[in-house]
């Protein structure tokens, strides 16, 4: 189960990969980055489980040597990784509007103005 | 702990700048506000960390700083920490400076622009993760600070987004900037899920001895993800996009503090987390990347037709002589790397502001148009011709004393190890210094001298605000070489006794007697000396100079030196230095023609290389992802 899911995450990361660099589509592109984050996301996730752990929310009197939960880091780790992910497709996705606008076309092969 | 110990100094040298810009946001509709307050917080940073110049530079203190006072239980270090050694405090002086220089250039610089209030916002929040990222003693922090510092950037080099390539700049850099953000991020959580933390200290007490296959693994992507931010060879076409696109007052920043993030980064991931220099292979790594950043990137400032995308591609060769030099592992190179590294945000932020310069007053940075500007703006002249003679490594300017201390440390590391292959790297770095060289006598031909085209007639000096900023950095580019003594005692002496103390670095943040109770034996700091150097007394070269240009004056003179002998026909234009055809149809060589001879016997090669810049972000993107399997295939192989 935990196996899986580390190939599954590592898969999307190179998916993610894969994607931007063999399309030529701008958006494309934005979501092969967007791929490669969730991996990431899962992959932190992973990280932290513990199999039968509970959620880690418990107060200062609740806890004792046999509370068994997940690690609470990654998934604070997560969540600044998602918010990042969200800031980088927006960002993307503003320059591909503007890219659109300015060179009339999505494709990566003819937006090279700047070359050599 | 009162407020104002010096403690928190490091923390308010991150915050004020990360204030000033949701102030600016706030406060900054009205001009003056807007300017005073960015200036109030870049003021306020370099203050902070002026103020632990003694005790961390001369004293040999390390802060260790818990942020809210959560210091480690357990054994395991639970808190957000920042932790300056002289390393970080070194790195925060050279952004410290060069930010503040560029907020006073911009200022001027900027005031033609729509939307400033937003330019000082994201210029103050990509100084502020320089900075956070520089002095963050915590892994997960630096990826956080590597974000902000890549969005701040990216949104600045579209910030002209009317401009030619800007948004294409922008786009190229978002995508492979990301994709290196990413192996950071991967790289934190496999050390993570094999430390359970992320303490810096704690990561390189825990790390170092005990290797596996997936901290092998995180070493890679680390390296590479550092490596995008340096823009070292393959991430070298970002740089010069980003940088031909970007306002002048952000090149600086790109080229003098974000790439030096980067190299931070290299030199903690090798030094401190995987303290694997002592390795002859990481040595090669590290050495092999430089050598090939320096080269290809000086052959490719030499076949550039804008200013700043030639600029951009010698910065990239610069850091190239830095990541060399920081790879021999010895106290030499280590300290002039970082002599070196200081110069090179000096000298290149110098002339990024030149180019800026030329760019504010006559509108275009494209040298085939340009020329005899000398005339109109003799000021900017004089001070771009300063940073050229310092990058170019004449005395008595800094760039000499750094590399010749490069230099002598490669040739050192070759008679001390025996291997051929340093002295290749000294031989590279002396071709690559001359090809430099002509480089910037093509620009400063194409650019300043030369005949004034008609359309540059009316072109005038720039404001004052924008001289006085350069003249900041012509003024340290004379001080630092003139005077190599300072600089290396107080500045990269200490910086560099700090990469060699590991043991130390882990004890101020752990607590005492962490690292050997960790590791087997935490290795002991050497003591650093100079006395074999030889660039002590640049005066006495710019004396030798001086005497042998007299000897030449009086040699022509006593020959009866005579215009008309030298010059056959002097009404004949055709013989004219750096002119070609009839006087009637004037034809300047322009700065692509001044070295058409080499260029005509290099020609294979700089067409290869010019098809290999495609421009198509999928091609660099590529080549990310064969550097990431090559570094992988490495890391698994040798470490």
């Amino acid at each position: 189960m935990i196996l899986l899911n580390y190939i599954a995450s590592f898969f999307l990361i190179a998916l993610g990969f894969y994607t931007i660099v063999t399309k030529y589509n701008l958006v494309k592109t934005v979501i092969g980055l967007c791929i490669a984050d969730y991996g990431v996301n899962l992959l932190i996730i992973t990280i932290g489980f513990n199999p039968g752990g509970t959620a880690p929310i418990f107060t200062w009197n609740e806890l004792n040597p046999q509370s068994f939960f997940v690690d609470p880091i990654p998934q604070a780790l997560t969540l600044t990784s998602i918010v990042i992910g969200a800031c980088v497709t927006a960002m993307s996705l503003a320059l591909v509007i503007k890219l659109e606008e300015q060179y009339g076309t999505l494709d990566t092969r003819e937006i090279r103005r700047l070359r050599g | 702990m009162s407020m104002l110990s010096y403690q928190h100094f490091p923390i308010y040298a991150i915050m004020s700048l990360f204030l000033g810009a949701f102030l600016v946001v706030m406060l900054g509709k009205n001009r003056a506000v807007r300017n005073a307050l960015a200036f109030i917080s870049v003021s306020a940073s370099l203050g902070f960390l002026l103020a632990l110049v003694k005790r961390v530079m001369i004293d040999g203190e390390v802060i260790a700083y818990w942020m809210g006072g959560r210091v480690p239980a357990g054994g395991y270090a639970i808190g957000i920490a920042l932790e300056v050694d002289a390393l970080s405090l070194f790195f925060g002086l050279l952004i410290a400076v060069a930010v503040f220089v560029s907020c006073v250039y911009s200022f001027s610089y900027m005031s033609h622009d729509d939307n400033v209030r937003e330019y000082y916002t994201l210029f103050l929040m990509l100084a502020g993760g320089v900075m956070g990222l520089v002095l963050s003693g915590d892994l997960f922090n630096m990826f956080i600070m590597v974000e902000i510092l890549t969005f701040a950037a990216v949104a600045l080099t579209a910030f002209r987004n009317t401009a030619a390539g800007a948004l294409e700049a922008a786009f190229k850099y978002l995508v492979v900037g990301c994709m290196g953000s990413t192996c950071i991020l991967v790289g934190t959580v496999m050390l993570y899920a094999q430390a359970h933390t992320l303490n810096f200290a704690q990561l390189s007490a825990l790390i170092a001895g005990d290797m596996n296959t997936a901290t092998k693994v995180a070493f890679a992507l680390l390296f590479i993800g550092f490596s995008t931010k340096a823009f070292i060879v393959p991430f070298h076409p970002l740089a010069a996009d980003a940088h031909g696109a970007a306002p002048a007052s952000i090149s600086v920043l790109i080229s003098g503090v974000l790439t030096k993030s980067g190299l931070y980064g290299i030199i903690r991931l090798t030094y401190f987390l995987f303290q694997s220099m002592g390795l002859g292979s990481m040595q090669f790594l590290l050495v092999f990347v430089g050598s090939l950043s320096m080269f290809i990137c000086v052959t490719m400032a030499l076949a550039q037709h804008d200013f700043k995308r030639l600029l951009a591609f010698h910065s990239i060769s610069q850091i190239g002589y830095v990541l060399t030099a920081a790879g021999l592992c010895t106290a030499m190179g280590i300290s002039a790397g970082l002599y070196h590294a200081m110069n090179h945000t000096i000298f290149k932020g110098l002339l990024f502001l030149a180019a800026g310069a030329v760019l504010h007053q006559t509108g275009t940075t494209d040298l085939g148009r340009l020329g005899g500007l000398s005339k109109r703006m003799p000021h900017t002249t004089v001070l771009f011709l300063i940073g050229a003679f310092s990058i170019s490594g004449i005395p008595p300017f800094n760039g000499f004393a750094s590399k010749w201390m490069i230099y002598q440390a490669t040739y050192m590391k070759a008679v001390e190890s025996g291997n051929i292959g340093f002295l290749l790297v000294t031989i590279i770095a002396l071709v690559t210094s001359v090809l430099t060289l002509a480089s910037f006598v093509k620009v400063s031909q194409s650019v300043f001298f030369g005949r004034l085209p008609a359309e540059f007639e009316n072109v005038k000096e720039v404001p004052f605000g924008m001289r006085f900023a350069m003249g900041i950095f012509a003024l340290l580019c004379v001080v630092t070489g003139l005077f190599p003594n300072l600089v290396t005692n107080y500045l990269t002496k200490p910086a560099a006794a700090a990469v060699f103390s590991v043991g130390n670095y882990i004890d101020s943040m752990m607590g005492a007697g962490y690292a050997e109770s960790v590791m087997a034996a935490p290795p002991a700091a050497p003591v650093i000396t100079y006395t074999e150097l030889g660039c002590w007394d640049p005066v006495s070269w710019l004396l030798i100079l001086a005497i042998a240009l007299l000897a030449v004056t009086i040699v022509a003179l006593a020959g009866k030196y005579d215009r008309v002998s030298l010059r056959p026909a002097a009404t004949d234009a055709k013989h004219d230095l750096f002119f070609g055809g009839e006087e009637s149809v004037y034809s300047q060589v322009g700065g692509g023609d001044l070295f058409w001879g080499f260029k005509h016997n290099w020609r294979h090669y700089f067409g290869f290389m010019h098809d290999l810049h495609s421009g198509i972000v999928n091609d660099y993107a590529l080549w990310a992802l064969v550097a990431l399997a090559l570094a992988l295939l490495f890391s698994l192989i040798v470490l």
